[in-house]
């Protein structure tokens, strides 16, 4: 049983089910509430019948600061997804797809050229989700994870920029077939 | 505003540069002498204040308090004040704001002032900023209020909103006096519905009206249309054209549908929800809205509710079904849950039908269309993770008859259409959990009568599946569960396909048929839900045996699928059960939680811990910090954390509900566990609490009104228990869970510890001593009125007994008592009468501590059996011992003022009466008899765990030694997928190591 909604701060007490498995970060509360207050409609959650939190997605809006307008790596107005997470038990259920989809609606209301996020170049689970929702690769963001989630030994892992165009961007100006190739520092990443 | 370095505000670019280098420096002393130069020579009024900004940095008390008078005359000047000075003793006050100095008596109104004057100015939001910085309401609105007047036709619709919400939170405030509280809330309503009739008169509502236009806007004015409007005018609105929920369903905004479906339900308003909602789910058939845009639970569920309260509910969940059947039709395009929500709203309907057998097979009574629509759910999505939450409300709603059918036919039928191994294992993992369910619901059983033939019978009821005589549950029912589970469990652990298929299922049936055994375990154990004074003989009860093998069970699958957090949760709450905190708190480490989700799971280990293991407040690493630190960091300030943000946002709605968290989380019964359990394990070991509780910046908020609020979230927890009865975690908790109640006592007692532990500083010497000391002893009154009140007034009501241990309540009571017998004893001057009530207090005090001693002091701990009682209730240990503390300070504390008094007067007329003093010296001697005695407990306790063979006693117990299942077929099963004894020897280790070290740390409590 689930419901698609928008966060609400007292959804924080009952993150349990998503937040006590050990790939959900949890952070402190002044982001939660940050991201609340400044892009409501791009915080959704999706609730089981007891109101327990079963997924949430976290997003925000922003482009470059204007002094970056000519650099390469200059990024337009866009939706960023910071976190997305779906319980264990609820998983193969498109909680994923729907809340992501509810952020990509949001990110047209809000006349944005695309919706991006980073993942880890080994999370390929991941990585085909979003490939089969339309993302692609724009670009690899060398060492941009300060650890490695599968080779102890290393001390680093890259990340994928993904991106996929909205509305706004007709032209698909804002994506390349080829991401791949395109490798940037994380210093390049604003 | 500017600001420099260290937040220090920026002078005035008129200041020298030499002024402007010292004081950026920090060079105090500089900054004085230089300011003090120019002031006299420029005659300006801003270089006084810079001197006096830059005297609040020094050392002493008279230079920094120099600020506080400056900002007090500032007060009283009727002109406006200058905005640099002001934000220059802003900063320079900052450590007194709020504590010594209210924001809203002084800096606030001077900021509304300056902010009213110039409300053009840009500086005049950070006037209104800095007011909600210090949660001043009262400034706030009327800034808010200024910017919108002298913004009026400017189009810049953003003031009149913070306006209007700041108007609404001032008007639900307790900073608002109730006089006003009304004029406030006709005001807000007023100029919303101003607002709203815009929106719906004009044919466009364009960007610069003062009309409602976005969803954040019409959040808001419902809102406060809910909270100080009438129901008829919600009740229009909801179903108006232009702000309507449909009206705004179909701008793509599903908010206020979702939330007026809560209010009316609260209403009874069906037909308008079955209205609404009929409407809405059309919009996503005819392409309005996205096609399942409303189809959540939710909202299939109220639809449901309303269909079946409509006149002719017939046709009406016919309608409904057809709907669904039109959903059904439609692709969900991989939308899962969306399609589970639909077939759930499917059977949901068969739900609320009358129970009529189908026509198809007539043979058999309980094959209902219930009961076949819940066999076409299960055939579908059993192998979902969610299968068996998803169901086990219809399933525990079936009749007997139904149940029956549903077990023995409907889904063996199930099962023998899954040739498939992997998913004849998971389908039989989920009988075995609707079997355990079914156990736990009251239809399965029927009435015995309690004499049969003059006999008269233990077993109340008669299990309707297996017709054993029984309790609640069916003890055959369970074991023979148990079996099928271990047999199960065994299959798939010998079976190399099924163990290959596993990495590809949603999850180890193993898992479940674990749980299912470890849960039945437990109940065969006799484990009772937990209800006041059950506690103790509660583990006397029970069967160690059965209740620890249980637990092994769990805990063997917990080392197979350590991320499984249900399973995990469940094993903390076990082991603090039966007093392994250590070893409980190694199982609690690795969930990680941390940051915000403390505030709802930290209870689930923490929450009488120090009445459990005081040792583990012993470690390297201070044991509450982290919880300690998420509070500070997150309520430092009295604003909500980020409410600017929202405001600048335009997050109206947003604004009110991280107002309604902030007040939710100031008034949390987990931050007032954090703060009592450190102080109650510090007091143990006789450590030195550094701040009053009620001084505590924590509790800045707490008033006697304060209802602390339990939030603890328990959706985790592996819970196969049915609705009928109470949850898994009500079975294993340690006492009832957190409450205000429990709450508010644990508060109080602690202001009560703070007045006996009070000494005046060394450097204290008050010039007339005789004046001081009777103000110390009305002072002291004074504290012990309000607290006896306050504990007396708690306890009296209904329902604390039952949120309560019977310890907790003896301990409360205890303190009560003597917060009475203080007040009596210290106003009861040696010339007054003798006090009469006094002696009943005393006795009572001395029959509540006698009580406590002897319930768990008459058990030699000598007897293995005993021991393990013992170590199951600590808990009862710490509340004798603290009540024997609590006596002892407190008759201490009366001889000691007496003392004091009689040093004092030599006259004699101000010491104590000697009846009281009697009385006092004899609760002084019960209360240490009692220490001693506990203290020698804990040290037989120490021995008993030193002697040998406990460990082979421990595995006896788990494997049925000598015990009366000893040789049933259960036992054998589980003891198979143990492994035998050398499967639960580790976990026996750690249990016992962790029983020690437990006791170790209560051999370093102090006893006086």
């Amino acid at each position: 049983m689930a419901n698609f909604r928008r966060f609400r701060p007292d959804d924080l007490n009952k993150l349990s089910k998503c937040n006590l498995d050990p790939l959900t970060e949890t952070y402190e509360l002044g982001f939660y509430l940050q991201y609340y207050a400044k892009w409501p409609s791009l915080f959704q959650v999706a609730e089981d019948q007891h109101g327990n939190i079963i997924g949430y997605i976290m997003g925000k809006l922003e482009s470059s600061p204007d002094v970056y307008q000519f650099s390469e790596h200059y990024l337009p107005w866009h939706a960023h997804i910071t976190a997305v997470t779906v319980a264990p038990e609820a998983r193969r259920l498109g909680i994923g797809k729907l809340l992501t989809e509810q952020l990509e609606v949001a990110a047209d209301a809000n006349n944005t050229w695309f919706v991006d996020l980073f993942v880890r170049t080994t999370n390929f689970k991941a990585i085909a989700f979003y490939k089969s929702m339309g993302y692609s690769i724009f670009r690899v963001v060398k060492d941009y994870y300060g650890d490695h989630s599968s080779d102890p030994t290393r001390s680093s892992e890259d990340a994928y920029d993904m991106r996929k165009p909205m509305k706004r961007d007709v032209k698909k100006e804002h994506i390349r077939e080829d991401g791949e190739k395109f490798e940037v520092d994380p210093s390049d990443v604003w | 505003m500017s600001y420099a370095g260290y937040g220090r505000p920026a002078l005035k670019s008129s200041v020298d540069v030499q002024l402007q280098t010292a004081f950026s420096d920090g060079n105090w002393n500089s900054v004085i002498r230089l300011a003090d130069k120019r002031a006299k020579s420029l005659k300006d009024p801003y270089y006084e204040a810079i001197k006096i900004c830059a005297e609040s940095q020094l050392d002493g008390v008279a230079e920094k308090c120099a600020v506080l008078v400056a900002i007090d005359e500032l007060a009283k000047q009727k002109t406006v004040p200058d905005i640099d000075t002001l934000e220059l003793y802003e900063w320079a006050a900052g450590d007194f704001l709020d504590e010594d100095i209210d924001y809203a008596d002084t800096l606030g109104p001077l900021r509304v002032k300056w902010a009213k004057a110039n409300p053009k100015n840009t500086l005049a939001v950070e006037c209104l900023q800095a007011c909600l910085d210090h949660w001043d309401l009262v400034s706030a609105q009327q800034i808010a209020t200024a910017l919108d007047k002298a913004y009026l036709g400017s189009g810049d619709r953003r003031y009149m909103f913070w306006s209007i919400s700041l108007t609404y939170l001032l008007s639900v405030s307790p900073q608002c006096s109730d006089t006003s509280r009304k004029v406030y809330s006709l005001l807000v309503l007023k100029q919303l519905e101003r607002a709203a009739a815009i929106t719906e008169d004009s044919p466009k509502v364009e960007s610069t009206d003062r009309g409602l236009l976005n969803d954040e806007e019409i959040m808001l004015y419902y809102r406060v249309l809910l909270a100080h409007g009438t129901k008829e005018d919600f009740l229009k609105r909801i179903q108006s054209p232009r702000l309507g929920a449909l009206s705004q369903l179909k701008e793509g905004h599903k908010a206020l549908f979702w939330e007026s479906l809560g209010t009316l339900e609260s209403w009874a308003e069906w037909d308008l929800i079955y209205d609404l909602c009929l409407k809405a789910f059309r919009l996503g058939l005819n392409g309005t809205t996205p096609t399942f845009f409303v189809c959540d639970w939710r909202v299939w569920k109220s639809f449901v509710a309303a269909a079946s309260k409509a006149a002719d509910p017939d046709s009406a969940l016919r309608e409904v079904q057809s709907i669904l059947k039109e959903f059904l039709a439609i692709d969900t395009k991989g939308a899962e849950s969306i399609k589970k929500n639909l077939m759930l709203a499917l059977l949901e309907i068969t739900f609320r039908l009358p129970i009529t057998t189908s026509g198809s097979d007539v043979g058999k009574k309980g094959l209902t269309p219930r009961v076949i629509q819940i066999g076409l759910f299960l055939d579908q999505y059993f192998e979902r993770l969610s299968a068996f939450d998803d169901l086990k409300d219809h399933v525990a709603d079936l009749t007997f008859e139904e149940a029956k059918v549903f077990m023995e036919d409907v889904v063996p039928k199930i099962l023998d259409g899954k040739p498939d191994k992997p998913k004849q294992v998971i389908l039989t993992s989920l009988k075995c959990k609707l079997q355990y369910l079914l156990t736990t619901c009251p239809q399965t059983l029927s009435h015995h009568p309690s004499v049969v033939d003059g006999q008269k019978q233990d077993k109340p009821y008669r299990c309707r599946f297996c017709s054993h005589l029984t309790s609640l549950p069916c003890e055959y029912c369970l074991k023979q569960i148990i079996l099928e589970a271990a047999t199960t469990h065994k299959q798939i652990s010998a079976d190399k396909e099924l163990i290959n298929a596993i990495p590809r299922l949603d999850k180890d049936p193993r898992l479940d048929l674990s749980l299912v055994i470890g849960t039945s375990l437990l109940k065969l154990s006799a484990l009772p839900p937990n209800a006041s004074g059950v506690t103790p003989p509660a583990m006397r009860d029970t069967n160690p045996g059965l209740l620890l093998q249980g637990i092994v069970v769990l805990e063997a699958q917990l080392r197979e699928t350590p991320s499984d957090s249900g399973i995990r949760l469940l094993l903390v709450q076990l082991h603090l059960l039966i007093g392994c905190a250590s070893y409980a708190h190694q199982l609690w480490v690795p969930m990680d939680v941390k940051r915000t989700i403390q505030d709802a799971l930290s209870p689930l280990f923490f929450d009488r811990i120090s009445s459990i293991s005081p040792g583990l407040f012993q470690g390297s690493h201070p044991l509450m910090e982290p919880l300690r630190s998420y509070y500070s960091n997150s309520l430092r300030d009295n604003c909500p954390l980020r409410i600017w943000d929202a405001f600048s946002a335009g997050s109206y709605a947003g604004i009110l509900r991280m107002s309604e968290y902030d007040d939710t989380l100031r008034r949390s019964c987990t931050l007032m566990m954090t703060l009592v359990e450190e102080r109650r394990a510090t007091r143990a070991f006789g450590g030195k609490i550094d701040t009053d509780i009620e001084a505590h910046q924590l509790t800045a908020s707490i008033t006697d009104g304060t209802k602390f609020l339990n939030k603890t979230d328990y959706g985790s927890f592996s819970n196969l228990e049915s609705f009928h009865g109470p949850p898994i975690q009500d079975f294993i908790r340690v006492g009832p869970e957190l409450s205000d109640e429990r709450a508010r006592l644990s508060y109080v007692s602690e202001q009560f510890f703070d007045i006996l532990a009070f000494k005046p500083p060394k450097d204290y010497k008050p010039a007339k001593t005789n004046e001081a000391a009777i103000r110390d002893r009305n002072y002291i009154l004074e504290c012990l009125a309000h607290q006896s009140n306050s504990l007396t007034n708690v306890l009296h009501q209904p329902k604390t007994a039952s949120l309560l241990t019977s310890s907790e309540l003896s301990y409360f009571t205890t303190l009560s008592l003597l917060s009475a017998a203080l007040l009596t004893s210290i106003s009861t001057t040696r010339a007054d009468p003798a006090p009469k009530s006094l002696s009943l207090l005393t006795a009572s005090i001395r029959s509540s501590l006698t009580s406590l001693r002897t319930t768990y002091l008459t058990t030699s701990p000598l007897q293995t059996s005993a021991t393990y009682f013992s170590l199951s209730n600590m808990h009862m240990l710490a509340h004798t011992r603290d009540t024997a503390v609590a006596v002892k300070h407190a008759a201490a504390f009366v001889l000691a003022l007496h003392e004091r008094e009689l040093a004092r007067d030599r006259s004699g007329k101000s010491a104590l009466h000697k009846d009281v003093v009697a009385e006092m010296k004899a609760l002084e001697s019960v209360a240490s008899k009692t220490l001693a005695e506990t203290k020698s407990h804990v040290q037989k306790l120490k021995e008993s765990l030193g002697e040998s063979g406990w460990l082979d006693n421990m595995l006896g117990w788990v494997f049925g030694e000598g015990d009366e299942t000893e040789g049933e077929p259960f036992r054998r099963a589980v003891s198979d997928i143990l492994g035998g004894t050398y499967g639960a020897e580790e976990w026996a280790g750690k249990v016992l190591e962790s029983w020690r070290e437990g006791v170790k740390g209560w051999g370093m409590v102090r006893w006086e």
